[in-house]
C-alpha cells in the first residue's frame, strides 16, 4: 500500500514540474505550449544517452539534461511562439508548437528508438529498497527544490521582478525598457532546464521513452488546471492530487481507466472551479 | 457565400470525371487502394473541417471518433451479424453521440483546454478499446467487415466511398455558403461579434461538433471495411494531427482546399519515398512551416502569386450613402 | 404597431474590483429618438452601453426593455430581443466579403435549421436571396453600395464602420447602441453618419450615441445625458446640457 503511496506521489511531482514550467512559460508569452511535456522527455532520454551510452559520470548526465532542455525551450520560443504572438490570430501558437511536438517525438523516436530504454542509477543503490528506492525520492526532492527554487527566484533576484512585471502586463514592462523578446526567452531557457532536470529526475520511474512527450503535455497539464494556472504551490498541489489519484486508481481498478479518471478528475474541477484551486479568476475581454 | 463562376465548374467538371472513372485509369490495386483511403479520410476531414476550418475550434483527438466508428462496425458487421448497411449508419449514429459527449463539457473551455480534452479522449479511447478484450479483441483487434456485392470488389467499394465522400462534401458544402456558414465564421473569428448579432456560440459549435462526430463514425467503418483489420494501434494520435495539417494546409473557410490538401498529404507519401520513412516528422515540419508563413493556407499562396502577377488596384471612392434606399430598406418588414 | 418600448437602465451600478464604474446612473432611450450618452474619459460610458448590451450585468439596479426585465439576458438574447450595437474598434469577418459580413446580421432571422440547410432544402434558398436582397438595400443605403465584395480586411476605417452599422441594421433592430462610431471620420463622412442616424432614428429606432465629437453630438441628439466619473451629472434635451454649467465646467470647456 505504501508503495502505491509514494508511486503516485512521484509521478504526482513530475507531472507538478511539468506545471511549473507551464507556469514559467505562460508568465512571460501568456502561451501554453504543447512542447512543455517533451523537454523532461528529452531531459530523461539525453541524460540516459550520457550515462548509459557515452559512458559519462552522472553528473555530466545531469548537464545533457539541462542543456537539452534549456536549448529545446529555446528552439519553442525563436521558433515557435516569437514569430506567432505578433499575428492576430490567437491560436496560431497551438498549432506551432504542436507542430514542434511531433518533429521532436518522432525526431527522438528515430534517434533514440521507440521502446522505452531503462535509466540508469544515479546513485548506488539495491533494487531491492522498495519504498525507499531512489526513482521515487528523486522526483519529488527535485520538484520541491524547483519549486522553492522559483519561489526565491521571483521575490529575490532583478530578473525574477521581471519576470512578474512581464506576467502582469508585458505592455508596461516593454514601455519601461524591458526587451519582453529577450526575457521571454530567458524564460523559456529556464524553464526548458528545469523541464530537462525534472526529466532527468524521474528517468528511474519513467524510463527514458521517447513518446513521454505527450503523456506528460496532457498530464501537466491537468495538473496545471486543477492547480491552477499561474500558481506554483498549486501545480504542486495538482500534480500530487492528480499523481496520487492515478496510482490508486490503477491499484483498484487496474491501469487501463487512468487517463479517463484523470480527464473526470480535471472536468469535475473545471466545472465547480473553472480557474482551478488556488488559480485567479479570468477578467472578461471587451 | 461564393456561388460558382463557369471556370469553377468547369473544373469540378473535369475533377468529377477522373474520379469517377479512377477505377478504369489507376494503376494498379495499390493505387485503387489509396483513392479509396483518400476517399475515406475525407469523409471524417470534410466533416472536421467545418469545427476547424469553419469555427475555429481545434480538435486533436477525432482518431478517437474513428476509432469508435471503426470498432462498432466491425462489432457489428463482424460478430453481431448486422447487415453492413445498418451497421454503417449505426456506427454513425454513435460517432454523433460520442461527439455530444465530448463536446457538452469541452466546447465551453478556452482554445488550449479544449484541444488538450480532445487528445485526451482520444487517449482515453485507445485505452477503452485495448481493455475491453472480450468486445474488441484488445491488442489482437478484429477483422473490418466487407460491403455485400457490388460493393466486396475494389472498385465497388471504391464507389461506395466515393459517394459518401460525395455527399458529405455536398453537405458541407450547403452549410459552408449559407447563413449557418457566415454564423460558424463568425464564432471562429470573432465571437463577442457573432454573439453580438444573435449568435448561440455554445449550440452552434456543439451542433457542429456533433455533425463532425457523424462524419468520423462513417468514415471509421468504412476504414474498417478498406483496412480489412483493425487494431488499437491503427489509431494512433498522429492521425488526428493529420486530419488537421490536411484542413490547417488546405486553408480554413474552404471545401476544395482540405479536399486537395487530404489528396495530397495522403498520397505524397506514398509517391515519394523518403518521406514515408519521415512519416510524422514530416506532417509536423509542415504544419510548422506553415503556421510560420502562411497560416491562411496553401491557396493563399496562390493568392499572392496572382497579385504579383497582377495587382488589383483598389479605388477608393467616397462614402455616399442612398438615403432613401435606406429608408427604403429600412421600411421593409418581411 | 408602433413599438412604443423603451430601453432603460433603471438606477445601474457596476463596480470591477474595488471601483465603481457607474454609481446609480438611470437612462431612457426611446424609440425613434437619438439620445447621446459624453462626458470625459473614465466616465463610465462604455460601461453603461456594455451594461445595456449585456456584455456585463448591472452590480445593482435594473435594465429594462418595455415590462421585460433584462438585467440577466445574455448579449445574445439582448440581440434577439432588437438590440444592436457597433463597437469602438469595429469588429468585422476579415476574410468575408462587405456583403457576407452584413447578411450576417440577419442570422436572428434566418431560421433555417443545420439539417434543413446541409440539405440545401428549398426554402433555404429563397431565404438566403431574401437575406442577400435587403442587405445589398441596407449596404448602399449606407453608402458602400460600391464595395459589396470587397474583403473586409481591406476595408478602410470608415468603410469598416458604416459595415458595422449595416449589420447592426440587418438585425432589423429596435435600437442601435453606437460605440463612438465618429472616431477617425471626416467632416464628410461624420455628415453622411448624421445622414444616416437621422433615417434610423425618422423609422422608429432609438439610437443611443456614444460620442466625443460633441458638435456631433449636439447636431443630431433630441436628448443628451452626460456622465463624470460614473456618476450622471445632467441629462435633458440637447440644448439644455449643451449649456449646463457643470457640463461646461467638467467636460466642454469655457
Amino acid at each position: 500500500m505504501l508503495t502505491v503511496l509514494i508511486t503516485g506521489l512521484a509521478t504526482g511531482m513530475l507531472f507538478a514540474a511539468v506545471a511549473l514550467v507551464y507556469n514559467v512559460m505562460y508568465s512571460t508569452s501568456k502561451v501554453l505550449s504543447v512542447t512543455t511535456g517533451h523537454i523532461s522527455m528529452l531531459g530523461g532520454v539525453f541524460g540516459a544517452y550520457a550515462i548509459s551510452v557515452l559512458q559519462l559520470h552522472w553528473t555530466l548526465g545531469l548537464l545533457a539534461a539541462v542543456v537539452a532542455g534549456g536549448a529545446f525551450g529555446a528552439l519553442t520560443e525563436l521558433l515557435a511562439i516569437r514569430r506567432v504572438l505578433n499575428r492576430s490570430d490567437e491560436h496560431l501558437w497551438l498549432l506551432s508548437t504542436l507542430a514542434l511536438a511531433t518533429m521532436v517525438q518522432q525526431a527522438a523516436g528515430l534517434w533514440w528508438g521507440t521502446e522505452p530504454k531503462p535509466f540508469p542509477r544515479l546513485i548506488p543503490q539495491d533494487f531491492g529498497v522498495g519504498v525507499m528506492d531512489q526513482k521515487f525520492w528523486l522526483p519529488i526532492g527535485m520538484t520541491l527544490l524547483m519549486a522553492i527554487g522559483l519561489e526565491l527566484f521571483y521575490k529575490r533576484t532583478m530578473y525574477g521582478k521581471v519576470f512578474m512585471a512581464m506576467s502582469e502586463d508585458a505592455f508596461a514592462a516593454q514601455a519601461r525598457g524591458i526587451s519582453t523578446d529577450r526575457i521571454r526567452l530567458m524564460s523559456y531557457v529556464l524553464s526548458g532546464a528545469l523541464g530537462g532536470l525534472a526529466g532527468f529526475a524521474a528517468g528511474q520511474l519513467t524510463f527514458a521513452f521517447f513518446a513521454l512527450g505527450l503523456t506528460l503535455t496532457l498530464n501537466g497539464f491537468i495538473a496545471l488546471a486543477v492547480g491552477g494556472l499561474g500558481s506554483n504551490v498549486g501545480a504542486i498541489l495538482g500534480g500530487a492530487a492528480l499523481g496520487l489519484l492515478n496510482a490508486y486508481a490503477s491499484y483498484w481498478f487496474g491501469g487501463e481507466y487512468q487517463q479517463t479518471i484523470a480527464v473526470g478528475l480535471l472536468m469535475i474541477v473545471l466545472l465547480v472551479k473553472p480557474e482551478g484551486l488556488l488559480g485567479d479568476r479570468q477578467v472578461r475581454p471587451v | 457565400m461564393n456561388s460558382l463562376t463557369h471556370t469553377h465548374k468547369a473544373w469540378l467538371l473535369l475533377g468529377g470525371l477522373l474520379i469517377a472513372t479512377l477505377p478504369g485509369w489507376a494503376g494498379d490495386q495499390y493505387q485503387l487502394h489509396l483513392a479509396s483511403l483518400i476517399a475515406v479520410y475525407w469523409i471524417l476531414i470534410a466533416g472536421l473541417n467545418m469545427v476547424v476550418g469553419f469555427t475555429g475550434q481545434l480538435s486533436i483527438g477525432h482518431v478517437g471518433l474513428l476509432c469508435i466508428g471503426s470498432y462498432a462496425f466491425a462489432v457489428l458487421a463482424g460478430k453481431s451479424g448486422w447487415h453492413p448497411a445498418l451497421a454503417l449508419a449505426a456506427s454513425g449514429v454513435l460517432g454523433g453521440v460520442c461527439g455530444l459527449a465530448l463536446g457538452l463539457p469541452s466546447l465551453r473551455l478556452p482554445g488550449f483546454y479544449f484541444a488538450m480534452a480532445t487528445m485526451a479522449f482520444a487517449l482515453i479511447v485507445n485505452d477503452l478499446v485495448l481493455a475491453q478484450v472480450d468486445l474488441t479483441g484488445g491488442g489482437i483487434g478484429l477483422p473490418g467487415p466487407l460491403f455485400p456485392a457490388p460493393f466486396d470488389s475494389p472498385s465497388g467499394f471504391y464507389y461506395l466511398v466515393s459517394l459518401l465522400a460525395l455527399g458529405v462534401t455536398w453537405l458541407s458544402w450547403n452549410l459552408g455558403r449559407h447563413m449557418w456558414g457566415r454564423a460558424l465564421i463568425s464564432i471562429r473569428d470573432n465571437p463577442v461579434a457573432a454573439q453580438s448579432v444573435g449568435v448561440a456560440v455554445f449550440r452552434a459549435k456543439l451542433t457542429v461538433f456533433v455533425f463532425s462526430g457523424v462524419t468520423a463514425g462513417l468514415a471509421g467503418a468504412v476504414f474498417a471495411s478498406l483496412q480489412s483489420y483493425i487494431t488499437p494501434d491503427t489509431f494512433v494520435f498522429e492521425l488526428s494531427l493529420f486530419f488537421f495539417v490536411c484542413i490547417i494546409i488546405g486553408g480554413r473557410g474552404s471545401i476544395i482546399g482540405p479536399f486537395i490538401g487530404t489528396v495530397v498529404l495522403t498520397a505524397l507519401p506514398e509517391l515519394v519515398a523518403p518521406l514515408a520513412k519521415l512519416g510524422n516528422f514530416f506532417y509536423g515540419l509542415l504544419l510548422l512551416v506553415v503556421v510560420l508563413v502562411v497560416p491562411e493556407g496553401i491557396g493563399r499562396v496562390f493568392d499572392i502569386i496572382r497579385e504579383r502577377l497582377r495587382p488589383r488596384v483598389v479605388h477608393r471612392e467616397p462614402i455616399s450613402p442612398d438615403l432613401a434606399r435606406l429608408d427604403r430598406a429600412l421600411k421593409y418588414k418581411p | 404597431m408602433t413599438n412604443t418600448a423603451q430601453l432603460q437602465a433603471v438606477s445601474v451600478s457596476r463596480a470591477f474590483g474595488g471601483i465603481k464604474a457607474l454609481d446609480d446612473v438611470s437612462l431612457e432611450l426611446r424609440p425613434g429618438e437619438v439620445h447621446g450618452l459624453i462626458g470625459p474619459n473614465g466616465s463610465g460610458k462604455t460601461t453603461l452601453l456594455n451594461l445595456l448590451c449585456g456584455f456585463y450585468q448591472p452590480s445593482s439596479g435594473v435594465i429594462h426593455l418595455g415590462e421585460q426585465d433584462l438585467s440577466q439576458a445574455s448579449v445574445q438574447m439582448r440581440a434577439v430581443n432588437g438590440i444592436a450595437r457597433t463597437f469602438q474598434k469595429p469588429r468585422l469577418m476579415p476574410m468575408l466579403s462587405v456583403l457576407d459580413n452584413c447578411m450576417l446580421g440577419a442570422w436572428i432571422h434566418a431560421d433555417a435549421g443545420f439539417m434543413s440547410t446541409a440539405l440545401a432544402l428549398p426554402h433555404v434558398g429563397a431565404q438566403e436571396l431574401d437575406i442577400q436582397a435587403r442587405a445589398i438595400e441596407l449596404l448602399h443605403g449606407v453608402g458602400l453600395g460600391h464595395v459589396m465584395q470587397r474583403q473586409a480586411s481591406l476595408l478602410d476605417h470608415a468603410e469598416q464602420r458604416f459595415l458595422e452599422i449595416a449589420r447592426g441594421l440587418a438585425m432589423q433592430p429596435r435600437f442601435m447602441l453606437l460605440d463612438e462610431p465618429a472616431g477617425g471620420l471626416t467632416h464628410q463622412e461624420i455628415d453622411h453618419l448624421a445622414d444616416v442616424v437621422r433615417t434610423l432614428r425618422d423609422n422608429g429606432i432609438g439610437v443611443l450615441l456614444v460620442e466625443h465629437h460633441t458638435d456631433f453630438v449636439f447636431r443630431i441628439c433630441d436628448r443628451v445625458t452626460t456622465l463624470n466619473t460614473g456618476k450622471m451629472i445632467c441629462h435633458g434635451t440637447s440644448e439644455q446640457v449643451r449649456n449646463d454649467p457643470e457640463v461646461i465646467r467638467v467636460y466642454l470647456g469655457a
